[in-house]
């Protein structure tokens, strides 16, 4: 069991570093990047403070391109990037140019020289020259009037897996302080959808197995088929209609999680505040794997009740709840358990829609957002964010089987 | 039929036609199948049905057929290239050097008695682009109708352009799509899948670390991005495009249900039979083993079309679908969502209820398919 888990755990990194990949690949191929939205305000504010002189197609320096393409670090090649941003190699944070015995500003309000040292250089502290920086590597560089300077530069071993997202280019926030707000938000649907689901889903679906063929399984099947073939935000849009809008009944409010005074009413009020906010998009949720639940735990149970051993359970004068309870029940619950890690994905992968169909300001929201902003720090830790969720739910998945199915468990 | 039944009594019936007939009984399938086609043929001569150019136009001597332009379209397609117009000018409409209106020529001409001008405008006679409100007293502005303008079913969108014709014109688009991304994804499953399951071994290894990794990543989410990085400027490319991109996340299901297929058959007496008398491996593969293993593929077709039905007017409705303006019910969705403040419910229920009578009747057929392949008898004792 452990070795089975310990084997399933590793398995995880190569798709981990595989899918980030990926997806960097991708998003760094693209034009559009971050560096040209750069350019394109310091063109547009030139203009601005330029308006009149003839300059209409300003360009930008050369250096100063390079300088952008260093900050960003598209100096280096793609793997290497690859690997700053993931945290495992040292990038670069701060760089500035000096001429020897220059004082100047730098991060953090300090003001420093940079001076010659017995090997090469060394940063003091202007106030006290004794104090000598340490953590700064040095380059030749030229000014652009050709000038022989100093660049002294910062690196630091910062990425996603010491939990730095980057600061987003919209918001001018570190990632990880948006998603922390936003996060919680889009779990508390998806956590309450799926809970949901799966409480409804599993005790509709053994209801239609015992019930097989009858009126009653009919007509939840035609529930099922509408549930299946419509996808969960074009439901929340009909719910929108028929319960928020002035059109129909105006019972749930028209999007958002709380109301603009939430922070003014009672814990009570508050509670009862949420919930009715929750009511219809958690619905729209909970239609996402409504369907595929339901009809796989009726089939498995139909599958397991017309086993011989069920048979000889009923033969021998068993009651019929208990057969199915006990006896069916144990075997057919085990593709349920199988199931978990798709229906999580299923809650993550449309998030973003519903989150949009009803304005939550939600991780979806916000991650959809950013791609119409190209705010790369964004997507790419909502990409890895659903990659871990993806497989921590596998794992989960699994593990629920384990726990169902002693054949693995002692395998 | 009396004649096939005869037949049927002397020699056995194969397998397909057992099924056929088995899923001729499951009405709900057979006949959502019949409707569904029916549908899909008449979808593609729309132009002659609902369209805001004339079926025929007969001016001073000359006949002209402009809807039947619309028909040249690329299929499925339609609408994205817009045919060269007949100007307004030369049928007579003076002043109009843009797109003749054929609804008002219509007019002009019968106020016109002497001449023998006439126009046959189609059944509903107002086009899925056209701005209906532009220049019309009828409307106040695009979504408010006055009284009077009659003739139409579920009035204007946002942009003036008839809710009812864009409505029937997405029907084409998505079917089309489905089945189109369906064939895409199973050309390139079944292949990958059936190698990985007959020949094993390192490379079967190596192909599902990488489908696992595929299958990892958020795809509509990726979809979204390249959508947006490649920024396509024609509507066919991004149809093609779109298409491509989807397939290339959607192989994953075909594949791995092919893997296990093949897996599972190659390990069976007939196939060690045909290895033994020196059978080559392309027939092995294609006459033994593909025949045998098609059943859960055939099952699976439809909610294959219904899931690429899904995630194109997903896409729609995220703005990062189709190139506007072309017709697309999530399009349209997102408009009424919008405008949901302003009581325009059916910005919103026109399309949805299109889009969900179509997926249902989808979703229909599959499950009489399914039936019909896989005829499960539960016997419960009690």
């Amino acid at each position: 069991m452990f070795q089975y888990f310990l084997r399933r755990l590793l398995l995880t990194i190569p798709t981990f570093f595989g899918c980030t990949l990926v997806v960097f690949t991708i998003v760094q191929l693209a034009p559009g990047g971050p560096i040209e939205q750069k350019m394109m305000q310091i063109r547009a504010a030139g203009q601005e403070s330029g308006a009149g002189s003839a300059t209409a197609n300003q360009t930008i320096p050369q250096s100063a391109i390079d300088e952008l393409k260093r900050q960003y670090h598209f100096d280096k090649p793609w793997y290497e990037r690859y690997v700053i941003w993931l945290g495992l190699y040292p990038g670069e944070v701060e760089s500035f140019k000096f001429k020897l015995g220059e004082t100047r500003l730098i991060g953090g309000g300090r003001s420093v020289i940079v001076q010659k040292s017995n090997n090469g250089y060394q940063v003091v502290d202007a106030s006290n020259p004794s104090i000598v920086l340490e953590g700064w590597e040095f380059e030749d560089a030229k000014s652009d009037a050709g000038e022989p300077l100093v660049r002294i530069v910062r690196k630091e071993v910062s990425g996603i897996f010491t939990m730095d997202f980057g600061t987003s280019y919209k918001f001018k926030k570190p990632v990880i302080e948006l998603v922390a707000d936003r996060l919680p938000i889009s779990m508390q649907f998806g956590l309450i959808g799926f809970i949901l689901s799966y409480s409804v889903c599993l005790y509709l679906g053994i209801l239609k197995a015992i019930n097989h063929n009858s009126t009653f399984d009919f007509i939840s099947s035609t529930l099922i088929f509408i549930a299946y073939s419509v996808p969960g935000w074009a439901f929340g849009a009909v719910l929108l209609v028929f319960f928020a809008s002035q059109s129909g009944f105006q019972i749930f409010p028209l999007g958002g999680f709380q109301s603009d005074d939430y922070f003014d009413l009672t814990l009570w009020e508050q509670i009862g505040d949420r919930a009715w906010h929750f009511v219809l998009p958690t619905i729209a949720y909970t239609m996402a794997g409504f369907a595929s639940l339901t009809m796989l735990m009726k089939n498995s149970l139909l599958e397991t009740l017309s086993q011989d051993y069920v048979r000889t359970a009923f033969a021998k004068g068993i009651r019929e709840n208990r057969v199915i309870w006990l006896h069916a029940m144990r075997n057919s619950i085990i593709p349920i358990a199988a199931h978990i890690g798709y229906i999580i994905g299923i809650f993550l992968g449309g998030s973003y829609l519903i989150e949009t169909a009803f304005n939550i300001e939600g991780i979806g929201k916000l991650s959809f957002e950013a791609l119409l902003s190209r705010d790369y720090p964004i997507l790419f830790s909502f990409t890895v964010i659903s990659v871990v969720i993806t497989l921590l739910a596998q794992i989960i998945s699994d593990l629920a089987i384990a726990l169902v199915d002693p054949r693995i468990r002692f395998k | 039929m009396k004649n096939n039944n005869k037949q049927s009594s002397q020699k056995p019936l194969t397998v397909n036609q057992r099924r056929w007939r088995k899923f001729k009984t499951l009405r709900r399938g057979y006949y959502s199948l019949i409707i569904i086609s029916i549908c899909y043929l008449i979808s593609f001569f729309l132009p002659l049905l609902i369209n805001n150019r004339a079926l025929i136009v007969h001016y001073n001597g000359e006949t002209y057929f402009p809807a039947f332009r619309d028909l040249m379209d690329v299929p499925g397609l339609k609408l994205l290239t817009s045919p060269p117009f007949i100007s307004g000018v030369s049928l007579g409409q003076l002043g109009n050097e843009g797109e003749c209106n054929y609804r008002q020529l219509q007019e002009q001409y019968e106020q016109d008695a002497a001449s023998d001008n006439y126009v046959i405008m189609p059944l509903y006679p107002y086009g899925p682009l056209e701005d209906i409100t532009a220049g019309n007293p009828a409307f106040a502005a695009p979504l408010e109708e006055k009284e009077g303008a009659a003739g139409r079913i579920f009035g204007t969108d946002d942009r003036g352009r008839d809710i009812f014709a864009r409505m029937l014109y997405g029907f084409q688009v998505s079917i089309t799509f489905g089945l189109i991304l369906t064939i895409l994804q199973y050309l390139i499953g079944v292949p990958i899948g059936a190698a990985m399951g007959y020949w094993g071994g390192k490379f079967d290894m190596f192909l599902q670390r990488f489908m696992e990794i595929w299958s990892t990543l958020p795809v509509l989410f990726l979809i979204i991005i390249l959508v947006a990085l490649l920024n396509p400027k024609s509507t066919i490319f991004q149809f093609t495009m779109l298409l491509i991109l989807s397939a290339i996340f959607a192989w994953l299901g075909p594949a791995s249900q092919m893997r296990a297929q093949f897996y599972r058959e190659r390990a069976r007496d007939y196939v060690a039979a045909a290895i033994s008398i020196g059978v080559p491996t392309h027939k092995i593969l294609f006459k033994h083993i593909l025949p045998n293993s098609l059943v859960p593929i055939v099952t699976s077709l439809p909610f294959a079309v219904v899931s690429g039905i899904t995630s194109l007017l997903s896409l729609d409705f995220l703005g990062f679908g189709l190139m506007p303006p072309t017709p697309s019910w999530g399009q349209m969705v997102s408009v009424g969502l919008a405008n949901l403040t302003n009581g325009y419910w059916w910005l919103i229920l026109v399309p949805l209820s299109a889009m969900f009578l179509t997926l249902i009747a989808v979703v229909f057929i599959g499950e009489a398919i399914r039936e019909a392949f896989d005829p499960k008898v539960f016997s419960r004792l009690r």
